[in-house]
This record gives C-alpha cells, structure tokens and sequence, in this order.
C-alpha cells in the first residue's frame, strides 16, 4: 500500500503536469520558414541601406579608399584622433589583417551580397531580382578591388558550408556576367537612387577598365578590347541622354542632389524623414572644427600638394555656395570644397577663434604632419574638405543629400583613359572623341582652363581634381602604378603587398577558402 | 491564475489566521531562553514538551508559557543556530534557559534548493550567511550583504549610484560570451535576472542597467545561501553553472504577534574625489605651459557643485507572530537614499507578507503563500560611460576651468559660455537640463500547498508570478549646448514589463529506514516561462512651455520622432529532477543529484540537457579513534563532482530570423539547430573542522572547474547576415580552479566580553584553452580613443586579458609617449581577474556593547584608469582641467602627446576595503512595552587602502564589446560614497 501510495504520487508529479513541447515562438522577428510573411521587397530595401552605409562615414571604405591616398591625411591633434593608431596605419600604408576599416570595408560588402542573394530566395518580381543582383555585383566588385578574393555564398542556410572564393579576373568575369544577365531588366527611366541600367554600364566600365589591374595588381596591362568596352559603354550611356555636366559642381552634392544633379547615375537614397543606411553628415563633422558650424571632430584634411594641383579658378575648389538649404553667409564666405585660411561664422560673419589657444584666430593652414608637433596649432593645420554641402534646413540628424557612387564626369573620365589606354575613340554627346577634347569639356564647366594636351598624368590628376573624397583615389593610384610611391607624410612603399588590403584574420581563422594575400603572414 | 485572484488567495487566509486557537493543556510553565554568549533573548525558540510535536516559541523578549500535561516531566528547548537543550520542569514551574551557540552550526538546517538538510549532512560547498552576519549599513540589493562574507564569492558594487548593479562571480568567471551572473532564488522562486527598467534616452542617460535584486527589502531576509560546486548546484541544471544564490526571507514565529520595527538615518559622501587643479594651480599650469589664454579669472570646483551630502533614510515595521499551524510575518520598508551626486535619488517601498499554515484534523495539509509588492522610484544622474567627446556630468565636472564661473555673474543659471568651448558642456547645466527618472513595479507572488501522503512522504506543489513593469521618463532641455539637443531639446518616455511564471511539483522522502539510515529523497517537476515585452517614443523640438517634455511628446516635429516595440520569443524550460541525500550511522554521506533540463532557447537537436552529481563525505569524528578526543570536536571530508549547465544566450539564436526596420526586413542572423547550454564539470575536495573546543573551526575546499560546449558568438565565414557571428557551443574550454579557506575563530568568551573573528580567503585561477582566434573587448573611451578595445579572449591567457601598448615613459626632447617597439606592438600585460580574494569579518562584544567590523579586497589583478588616460590629459590645459599630478613629474609631457592606450594607465587592482563597522549598545526594555532597543551608529566604506589612483577600486564599468563582457575598467563612472548613519531597532 505504502509503495502504491509512493509510486502514484511519483506518477502525478512527474507526468501530471507535463505538456510542455518547448516550441520556440517569435513576437517581434520573422522566422524563416514562414515565408509568406517576408516580402522581396521589404528585403531589398534593406540591402540598398546595407551598401549604402558602407561609404558614409568615416570608419569603413570611405576611410581605406580616401585616407590611405595622398588626398587625405588623420593627423592626431594632441590628445585627438590617435584612435589606436587606426587613422595613421591607413596614411603610412602600415595597416595589418587586424584593422578594423579595413575589415570592415570587405565585412559590409560581403553583408550586402549576402543580403542581396536573400532577396532572390523569396519570389522577387524580375525588377527586384534584377536590382538585388545588380546590387550584389556592386558589392562583389569593391571585395574584388580592395581584397581581391570574393568570398561567394551559395547555400544561405548551413553557416557550415564555407563560401567558395573567387579571385581576381574570376571574380571580375562573374561580375560582367552578373550585370549582362540583368541589363535587360532594368529600368531605363527613374531616379537615380534606383539601380538602373546606366548604373550597371557604369559598373561593368569600373570592371573593364580596372581589368588589368585585377589580372596583375603590381604590372598591369590594359588590353585595347576591354579599353574598347569602356568606350561602348560611356557612349550608350551619353547616348541615353538624360545625363549633361552640372553648371554648378556643388549641385551634384547638395542636400536637393535628387532632383538638382543632372550627372548622378546611381546614388544612395538619402531623406530627412527616413531613416536609411547612409547619412552624408558625417563628413561635415570629420573635418569641422568645434567652433565652426556644423560643430565637428575637427579631424581630416587634404594635403597642400593635392591643393596645389588646382588652378585658382577651379570651380571645384568651392567658395561661396549658395543653396536653398545653407546659413545665411552675409560675407558669402567659403561653404563648400577646400577650406583654408580665416573661418567665419556663418551666421553673423564674426570671424572664428580657435579653441586653444582660444585667443588664435580659427585659420586653416595649408601644412599638416600626421603627428602634429605644435600644442600651439594643432587645432587649425590642414584644409579641410566639405563636398557634401550641409544640410542646415534640417534639424534632425538625418540629412537630404544623397550619396553619389556614379556620374557622368566619372563616366566621361573613364571613356578618356581608355582611349589613352589603346581603345579606339568615337564621338557622342558634345564631348569630343579624343581625351584632350572630353577632359577639356569638363574643365570648362568646372571654370578651368584647357589643358594643352592631355597624357595619362593629366588625366590621373584630373580625376584627383574632379573626383576627390568620393572613394575613387586609391583605385585610380593602383590603376596609375602610383599607389606605393612616397608623397606628403608617406614613404614609398616595401614591396607590393598593399596594392591588396589583407584578408581579415578572423575570416582567415574560420573560412578554409580563403588564403592571405602576399606579404601579410 | 490571474494576479487578482491569486492576491486574494493570499491575503484571505492571513486574515483568517488570527482566529485560529492554541491547544488546551493541564499546568504551565513559563520561563525566559537567553543567549549564553551575551544574555540577549533567543527569539522564536521551539519549546516543545519531550515527545510531543505540539508547543510553543519564545516572544520577543525570550519568554514564553507552555501548557503541558501533568505527565510531562522534561521539557526541550530549540532553535536554530543553536545547542537543543532538555529541561527538567518535573517540580518547577518557572526556569531560565541559556542556550549555547550550536557547534559550528552544525545542527543547523540548510537550504539547498528544493528542500532542506542538516548542515551535518552536507556533501558539498555551501556557504549560509546569516542576517546577524549580514553586511552593516543600508544596502539596495541583498547581494551587496555577502560581500567579503564567502570564501570564493566576488562581489563588486560596479557603480555607487543609489541602486547601482554589481557584478558578482562564484568561483571566477567560466563563461567567456554569457553571463557568468549566479542564479537567483528567492524562497524557491528562480529569477530571470533581468529587470523591467527601460533603458534611457539621449547620449549621457546612465548606462548602468541598475540593480535587478533592487525589489527585494535586504530588511526581510533571512539568510542567503551560496551553492558553490556541482554537487550542490545541479539540482539547478542548466543554469547552475555560475553557483546559486538562495535567498531566504524571515519568517513568522508562532506565539504572540511581535512587532519589530527599525529606522536609520544617514549621510553619504564622495568617498573619494580625484585630484585636478585648483584655480591657482590651473593658472600655475598655464604660465609653465607659456599659454596665454584659458585663465578667466574665477576660482571654482565643479566636482563641488556636482555632489553633495546625501540623506539615507530607511524605516522598516515588521509583524510576526502566529500558532504551531499558522504563521505570518508582514513587513513593509521604506527607503529614501539620496545620492553623493545632485539629483540622484533611490526610493523604494515594499511590502512582503508571508504565511505558512497547516490544516485538516491530521495536520497534513500544508499551505505557504508569499507575496511581495515593491515599487522603486529612482532618478538618474547623467552618468554614462557610453559617451562621446561631450562626455558625462563626472568628465565634464573634472575637466571644467576652474577659473571659469560656473554660474552666469548675478545669476543662479548655469553659464554656456562659448568662450571655454562651444562643445564644453558645464556640468551645472548639465545637471539642470537633464531629468531622467525610471519607475519599477514589482510583484512576486507564490502558492504552495502541500500534503503528507504518508509520515515520510510529502508532495508540495509551488505556483508563481514574478511581475515587473517599468517606466522611464527622460527629458534634456533645449537650453544644454550638447551636439544635437541645443536649441531642440529631447524627451522620450520607455515602457517595459517583464512576467516570469513559475510550476513546480515535488514528492520528498524523508525517513530513518533503519537506526544506522537515514534518507532524504526528492523528485520534482518544474516549468519555467518567462516573457519580455517593451515600447518606447522619443521626440526632438521642444520648447520651453513650463511642461516636463515627455508630458508633451505631441509638440515634437514628427520627422524626428522615432518609436519602437519588441515582445521577446516565448521562451520556456521545463525540468526533471532528483536527488537522496543518504547518511548512515552519521559517519558516510553520501548525496546523488539529477536534472534534465529542456529549454525553447536550445537547437531542436538538442532539446534536453542531463546534468548529475555525486558527492561523499566522511565525518571522522563519528569513528572510535576520534571519539572522546578532546581536541578534534568535528573533522569532514567531503568529495564532490557534477555537471551544470548555463543558458544565458538570448532566446532565438537557434534558428533564422528576420528582423523589422522601417518599412524593411533584414534577415539576422544563421540558425544552429545544435546549439545547446554550456558545461562546467566541478570537482571539489573540502574539509570541515572544528577544534579546541570549537573555539576555531573552518573549512578548506579545491575545486576545479573545466567549462566546455562554451557558448559563444563566434565569427563565421562572410558573407553572411548582419550580426556576423553565430551563437555556437566552441570546442575550447575555461578553467577555473582554485583553494578557499574560510575560518572562524572564538578569540575569547567571557561572560561580558566575546570576540569572534572570521576570515575567507580564495585563491583563483583561470584560463582559456583551444579557442579559435581571438575576441576583443574591455573597450576604452574618450577623445582619441574611437574604437579602442583593450582586452581579448584568447587560448593560454586569462579571460579578459590585457592587451595593450607597453609605456616606457615620456621623451625628454618631444614630450611624448615612448612606447615599446615604436608603439607598433601590443603585449598581454596582465589579468582583471582577481587572483585572492579576502574577506574579513569581526565581533566585538563587551557587557551592553556590540562592535562589528567587515573588510574584503581583492588582488592580484589589474585595472585600466581610463578615467586618467582621457579624461583629464595634458591636452586639456588651455581649455579643460587636467590631473593634479601630471605636472610632477620631472619630464615636461607635450600637450600635442596623443595618448596611446598603454600600460601608462594600467594600475594594480589590489586593495582592502574597510566595508562597513558598526557600534551599538543594547538599551534592553524600557518599561513595559518597549523590548530590545538597540541603538547602533554604522559607516559603510570607511577607508580603502590601496595604490589605484582612480575613484575606486572597487569598479566595474561596462566596456562590453560584441556582447563579451569587460571586467576591470573604470570610465568616469558614479563615484562611491562614504556613509554614516545611526540606526535604532526595537519591539514591541
């Protein structure tokens, strides 16, 4: 009785009460298997604000494509900007597998490709499928350039399976083969900040024009027909005629780019009232000094040789600007492009002081040293950079200017080089079929005078020039056999490891199809 | 059940209780049980006629009266903590009883989660701290009362604000990527170690998350229980890992209903401030420095203006009383602590009533019920250490000009004045424009029934709902001249509730089976759910209306409004478990345990977790050769293994997510549909003894603690979703090991005079082995230190080690930092982690004069002052404040030096704290109705010796990376305070 007793009340408390199936359920997230519920297009617009925010900021390929160049420097100002020494690894070109923006560059890339394959997982109309796949090309095409080895995933389940890697022109023929099969669909017509095919062109002349360069980094050669290729495709997309030089250069990057820019291409959407991936405010505040509005980081600067590859004229050296959306400026004092020399308040036209000492007047001098020596001017060497007008109509942190990746002064530049590279010129638009005539057509709209001839130094400084703090300079430097030469603040570098960036340790330790690039074990 | 109607279950049957009538008997007896120590009344002391359950306790002033048969010759007196004692009463009718302290504890009765033991029985390591042994002071949290009180258990206070977290380690620290915080348990009920409080808005709301235990009166309870190694702790499963923490709140005694009420008053201050230049001194810095500008003329202290003394008030009433078969005890505590910095207050009110009962004829229906309501009410200060350059009240405090006035000349208004810098925030403004209140509400309410199926076997049954719901309110003003707030000002308003349930069976056995056997047996089921839900608005634009901003959140311009919601996954663990404690002849022990744990959180490949232990023990005095011995009075061996678990990954990570953005989807993460809990097998060697007739006793245990299937985040090979790593069980493991010594020692006993002193000390070690690559953390902040992580976990090196630049000093020629290797090479340059722990404890007792004192420290470790390496540099001279002791050295530092994140700023760790002392007299009875009045003045944290020359010692800023947790960072953080108070108890 007693062992019955004991037996039944063992029953009842182990079993009584014991219906739980321990069935995990989500409140606030979606889960996977319910795939009516996830919406192609919902995902995309997450892989545009992936992409986006890559470029926009300071701490990622902004920074590796721009400070590692001879057009920007970090210096530390005192106690500021030493930062580990990330800011001054990137300038000496002393980084290692473990720096974090350079990690990063190659980490979001490969989030968005990612992201972008995602996307065609859950019935994606053929425009969404095609943009996805344009957007993933994109994000392909800046691992290939900076890393050289793609890391490409297949199966978005198993994290186990390791991504297949491609390498170099692999890499870049996957990308051609990419953006061929999704030319067709895309839209012809729209706003620039949606892929489109003219964005696509634009990609695949990067890709042809760089070809060389990612067949053999240290030598490259440029064969006439991928020169050939660039040339087609810059006309097809003059041809479409819905691009012209901008008669003000600061319109292409005002906070109303959308609908002032006639040269955008393909740009990253950007709103007030939306929050995306990208926020172009970041780079007022990186080179701002404190006094000065924006009130910034007081941070980054170009170097005085750069500077000094412009003729007083150039438009592109900025000035006053005047846009809908800026300070009053009663002294029309310089707001936009390279700011050097007094500073104003942009309000009252109070000339600025510095913060220490704070009896200095707030002058940007044209000599920096990436460890600046002087506690007495620390604070205003270098001229800063602001080619992103600020957007001061807008009080929230969420800025209207959108971010721009391609336009025509880019596309006519390329078509230029390629034909100084071996391919055969051809007339389209009213800009020439020769590089002398095409740069030219540029520099009169940007207020320069004509160049007499136009070799590929001309040209690699006018793309400097025209294309400065937009990602470009280490590309056009490699692609110009110059990246590894000495210049301001900078030795020449041992050897040809830093054409690639390494791959980051961490994805080395747990991704078997990844090598380290030359040099860096 | 729903809330109302489990209350009103509750609070019925306390109201019916006091109807419930005492025994008839034949004679009386009465009489007075006393403390042999010191002659205080023994409170709530069984006295039981000899061979009858039936009886009675002792009042609050040591009395009772008992009726017994006439038959009754002997009567026995007991209580817990001390010696049983039998009177003969056979021709007396009155007696005086002084009751010795019981040896050693050993008769005492031992929580060990779900159920009780001997002391004697114990197989495992258990340390019990009693209330009477509690840290002395106000305390928020019950954890800070163990403090240094237990061999192996580090407690540091990370942060002095009223109510601030702790941070809190068994043993070390085993798990690398989840909590390695203990399990909770109040009176049987786990808790979730989360709290309902909403986080803050804006970029200097306090980043600390606040105390989770915050609810709990510290007033109420009992004794905590600290479960140490496995054989102790795997009843717990899952999540025993990190060693349980029970505590256990005071109970009502049956006899008369006593009232015991105490009150405290106190007064807090910065315990210590760190030294930058007086007005003078600034100037002084300025001419050595050939600066020409920066002197205002003024002479000001910020740190000053910013801290204050503050008012500690503490009242708690607590009645108690109740029959053999039905007991109550309410308390309700008030508790107002002001803060050493403006603004910054705590208050909170709880009310805890407990009841236990026993019906029908036979008595074998049992029925206990708890609830406690508390609500606590605390504004913050603007204390974070996730700040920007603009920095918090503490850095803007320290960096202020000192020859700047602080106030606008013939005002009382902070003064913005762009003259010392548009991005310097005056702390003075910074406390007036910044209101951050949070408000938490909780309710832990629970059932018990149970029923004595046979004499030895009972089934008890225990229901509850653990309930919070936080609010928090945060508004900065439009008049503060901080980047993105001036001219706009800031509000939001976060809601967040949390509702844990909790079921659990269990079916005890307990029986002597023959005179040499004694078993104590339990089997139970449980079922655990637990619930987050949360929302929250802000809204910028505000204008100066006379309306608190989040009254108005409607003014705000709906571009930049922003607003969220989240309800957690359900998350649920439903358990199996067991365990016999088995002693024969009192001489071999022996204690086996089970749990199998399934859990929603882990992989569908893994759905269940088995978790068992053994441990013996050998008690060498119940052997022949020992008896009679006059030397030996208790010698234990005890030998232990056994498996736990710890689950602290966040629900969801097994399986693939997408996560909402506005208007989009992302997908999260990758599933792992093997991912399960972590394992830590525990062997620990101890022994017990007491010698020298008990006059000094103690315990010595090894243990050794391998944690495997660690839990961690890990990086998987790109591309992949956003989070970039993989919530995964590594193949590498942690080891923790370690000796703990604690001893207890009866310095002299008189009949006026006692002195006790106790003493514990740990040696820890610990590493990490086999981890692929490495993980960064232990970030470091401040101006020109972006993206600064200083510690790693990696395989050979200690959890959280240093990783650092090595300083050499500063070059006469350039006034920089030399650093080893050009400053291109970083070092392990040292462990967070405690290498001793000390904790020191000592009573002091002459005729009416009680004296206590409690120390701890910890040493063999290393902290990184971040606070001196960012804060207060070279470079502020000029504009900013600098430390007092940056001009003594005799290389001149240049103000263009950038600072490295080097061992320049990483200090030994080592300290003693003396935690709290207190001195009291025993007033006694005055008149009739006032009992035991005793008056004591108290003060917490009244000296530190130690060579760290930050705020404290005792520190623990956050400075998590990617969800790996840092130990040993001090970043401008809530600085402790030093508090005295005087407080008085008494009865009635």
């Amino acid at each position: 009785m007693k062992y019955f007793k004991i037996f039944v009340s063992l029953f009842l408390v182990l079993f009584l009460f014991s219906c739980t199936k321990l069935d995990e359920k989500f409140r606030s997230q979606i889960e996977t298997n319910n795939t009516s519920n996830i919406k192609a297009a919902d995902l995309l617009v997450s892989v545009y604000n992936t992409i986006g925010g890559s470029f926009q900021g300071n701490g990622n390929i902004w920074s590796t494509t721009t400070i590692t160049t001879d057009e920007a420097i970090a210096p530390t100002r005192g106690p500021d900007w030493y930062d580990n020494g990330l800011w001054q690894a990137l300038h000496a070109h002393t980084w290692n597998a473990d720096h974090e923006f350079v990690n990063n560059g190659f980490l979001e890339m490969l989030r968005t490709q990612f992201a972008a394959s995602n996307v065609l997982q859950f019935n994606p109309s053929a425009q969404e499928a095609a943009e996805a796949r344009f957007l993933r090309a994109l994000s392909m095409y800046w691992v290939l350039d900076g890393y050289d080895q793609v890391p490409y995933r297949e199966n978005l389940t198993d994290y186990k399976l390791d991504p297949k890697t491609l390498k170099g022109t692999e890499a870049a023929d996957f990308i051609i083969s990419e953006i061929n099969a999704v030319l067709a669909t895309l839209p012809d017509t729209g706003p620039a900040y949606t892929a489109n095919k003219n964005a696509a062109k634009a990609l695949l002349m990067k890709v042809y024009l760089n070809y060389g360069v990612y067949a053999n980094r240290a030598t490259p050669t440029f064969a006439p027909a991928d020169m050939n290729k660039v040339i087609a495709l810059a006309d097809e997309i003059i041809n479409s005629n819905k691009y012209s030089l901008n008669d003000n250069f600061f319109d292409i990057f005002a906070p109303d780019n959308d609908v002032k820019s006639t040269e955008s291409i393909f740009s990253f959407f950007n709103s007030a009232s939306a929050n995306r991936g990208g926020n172009v405010r970041g780079f007022a505040f990186m080179v701002s000094h404190y006094n000065m509005n924006p009130s910034g980081w007081n941070g980054f600067s170009t170097l005085s040789d750069f500077y000094d590859k412009f003729q007083p004229t150039d438009k592109r050296l900025g000035g006053y600007y005047n846009y809908p959306a800026a300070l009053p400026n009663p002294g029309h004092r310089t707001n936009v492009g390279f700011l050097i020399g007094q500073q104003y308040n942009l309000t009252t036209d109070a000339p600025l002081l510095a913060r220490n000492p704070a009896t200095a007047p707030l002058s940007f001098t044209k000599e920096v040293k990436i460890n600046e020596p002087d506690p007495n001017t620390l604070e205003f060497t270098g001229i800063r950079v602001i080619k992103y007008p600020f957007d001061y109509a807008t009080a929230g942190d969420q800025k209207n200017n959108d971010y721009v990746m391609f336009r025509l002064a880019d596309v006519l530049l390329m078509k230029a080089e390629a034909i100084l590279r071996g391919g055969t010129g051809t007339a389209a638009g009213s800009y020439g079929n020769n590089a002398k005539d095409i740069v030219n057509s540029i520099r009169a709209k940007r207020g320069a005078t004509d160049l007499a001839a136009v070799d590929l130094a001309a040209l690699l400084d006018e793309r400097g020039r025209e294309m400065y703090w937009e990602c470009w300079r280490r590309q056009d430097l490699i692609r110009y056999g110059k990246f590894l030469q000495a210049w301001q603040e900078k030795d020449a570098d041992a050897g040809t490891k830093n054409l690639l960036f390494p791959i980051p340790s961490n994805q080395l330790a747990v991704n078997p199809n990844l090598t380290q690039n030359p040099g860096y074990n | 059940m729903s809330m109302k109607r489990l209350l009103y279950a509750v609070f019925m049957p306390a109201l019916l209780l006091i109807s419930l009538s005492a025994l008839a008997q034949d004679r009386v007896v009465t009489g007075k049980v006393t403390d042999s120590k010191d002659g205080t009344p023994v409170v709530g002391a069984s006295v039981q006629p000899k061979g009858s359950k039936t009886g009675t306790s002792t009042g609050a002033d040591g009395s009772f009266r008992l009726s017994i048969p006439a038959s009754i010759k002997t009567i026995v007196i007991s209580s817990a903590e001390f010696e049983r004692q039998e009177v003969d009463v056979a021709d007396k009718s009155t007696i005086d009883v002084s009751l010795k302290a019981s040896s050693a504890g050993l008769s005492e009765v031992v929580v060990i989660g779900y159920g009780t033991a001997r002391k004697k029985d114990l197989t495992g390591s258990v340390a019990s701290v009693q209330a009477k042994d509690f840290n002395k002071g106000t305390y928020t949290s019950p954890d800070q009362l163990i403090q240094g009180k237990a061999a192996g258990v580090l407690v540091i206070n990370n942060t002095g604000q009223p109510g601030g977290s702790t941070t809190i380690r068994i043993r070390g620290s085993s798990s690398i990527r989840s909590s390695n915080q203990p399990l909770f348990v109040l009176d049987g009920v786990p808790l979730s170690g989360g709290s309902a409080r909403p986080g803050g808005f804006g970029n200097s709301s306090a980043n600390d998350g606040g105390n989770p235990l915050n609810y709990m009166n510290p007033n109420d309870i009992a004794s905590i229980e600290i479960l140490k190694d496995a054989s102790a702790t795997a009843i717990y499963g899952s999540r025993g890992a990190n060693g349980v923490i029970l505590i256990n709140t005071k109970r009502g005694k049956s006899g008369a209903p006593t009232l015991d009420v105490s009150a405290s008053t106190g007064l807090s201050n910065v315990a210590k401030k760190l030294e930058v230049l007086d007005a003078n001194g600034y100037r002084a810095a300025l001419k050595e420095y050939g600066i020409t500008s920066g002197d205002f003329g003024g002479n000001v202290d910020a740190f000053d203006a910013i801290s204050r003394t503050g008012l500690t008030q503490n009242y708690n009433v607590a009645v108690g009383g109740g029959t053999e078969n039905g007991r109550y005890r309410l308390s309700v505590g008030y508790l107002d602590q002001q803060g050493v910095i403006k603004t910054s207050e705590l208050k909170k009110i709880s009310a805890n009533l407990n009841t236990s009962f026993k019906f029908l004829e036979s008595k074998k229906l049992g029925l206990d019920m708890n609830v406690l309501v508390t609500q606590t009410d605390e504004q913050l200060a603007p204390i974070s250490a996730f700040v920007g350059f603009e920095g918090n009240l503490i850095s803007q405090a320290l960096q202020w000009n000192p020859t700047h006035a602080l106030t606008k000349p013939g005002t009382d208004s902070a003064w913005i004045d762009p003259a010392v810098g548009n991005t310097t925030i005056n702390p003075i403004a910074q406390l007036n424009y910044y209101d951050d209140r949070a408000k938490v509400n909780t309710i832990v309410a629970s059932i018990a029934p149970s029923y004595k199926i046979t004499k030895d076997l009972e089934f008890k049954l225990l229901y509850s709902v653990n309930r919070s719901v936080g609010v928090r309110k945060v508004q900065i003003n439009r008049l503060l001249n901080e980047q993105g707030v001036e001219g706009r000002g800031l509000a939001g308003i976060g809601n967040n509730q949390e509702t844990n349930t909790q079921l659990t069976n269990t079916l005890s056995y307990n029986k002597q089976i023959t005179s040499a056997i004694n078993i104590n047996a339990v089997v139970g089921y449980e079922w655990l759910t637990f619930d987050d839900k949360g929302s929250f608005l802000t809204g910028k634009d505000f204008q100066n209306l006379g309306l608190n901003y989040y009254d108005i959140l409607g003014y705000s311009t709906s571009a930049d409004r922003n607003l969220g919601s989240f309800a957690s996954p359900t998350s649920e663990l439903q358990s199996y478990f067991g365990r016999a404690i088995v002693n024969y002849k009192d001489k071999y022990l022996l204690t086996a345990t089970f749990r199998a744990d399934g859990s929603t959180k882990f992989g569908k490949n893994n759905r269940y977790g088995y978790f068992p232990s053994v441990g013996i023990a050998w008690n060498a005095t119940k052997e022949d050769f020992l008896a009679g011995n006059g030397f030996i009075n208790n010698l234990k061996v005890r030998l232990g293994w056994g498996k736990t678990g710890n689950q602290e990954f966040p629900a969801g990570a097994s399986k693939d997510r997408y996560g909402i953005g506005q208007q989009s989807l992302t997908r999260l993460n990758f599933q792992n549909p093997d991912l399960k809990w972590e394992s830590s097998a525990t062997t620990n060697a101890g022994i017990d003894f007491s010698i020298l007739h008990d006059r000094l006793s103690g315990s010595i245990d090894y243990f050794y603690k391998k944690t495997t299937d660690i839990l961690f985040e890990t990086t998987f090979a790109e591309p992949g979703p956003p989070s970039g790593t993989i919530w995964k069980n590594l193949d590498g493991y942690v080891l923790n090991k370690g000796v703990e010594i604690t001893l207890y020692g009866n310095v002299m006993n008189k009949k006026d005079m006692s002195w006790n002193i106790g003493t514990n000390i740990s040696f820890l070690k610990n590493i990490v082995q086999g981890l692929p690559g490495f993980y960064e953390t232990g970030q470091l902040r401040g101006q020109g230190f972006s993206n600064v992580r200083g510690q790693r976990v990696i395989s050979g090196q200690p959890i959280n080690v240093w990783y650092l630049r090595q300083w050499e000093g500063i070059d006469k020629t350039t006034g920089k930092d030399i650093l080893t290797d050009g400053g291109s090479t970083l070092f392990y340059v040292g462990s967070p982690n405690p290498k001793t722990l000390l904790g020191i404890s000592t009573d002091f007792t002459y005729k009416k004069f009680v004296a206590t004192v409690s120390m701890n420290g910890t040493f063999g470790h290393y902290l990184y002052n971040n606070t001196a390496a960012t804060v207060v540099g070279i470079g502020n001279l000029g504009t900013r404040n600098i430390a007092k002791g940056l001009l003594d050295g005799e290389v001149q530092e240049s103000r263009a030096n950038a600072p490295a994140p080097s061992t320049r700023n990483l200090e030994k760790g080592n300290y003693i704290k003396m935690a709290n002392a207190s001195i009291g007299y025993r007033v006694g009875n005055i008149g009739k109705s006032i009992k035991n009045l005793y008056v004591a003045l108290t003060g917490q944290n009244l000296f530190v010796i130690t060579k760290y020359t930050g705020f404290d010692p005792e520190v623990n800023t956050d400075g998590g990376f990617n969800g790996i947790p840092s130990l040993g960072v001090e970043y401008i953080p809530y600085p402790s305070a030093r508090t005295f108070q005087l407080g008085v108890n008494f009865s009635l």
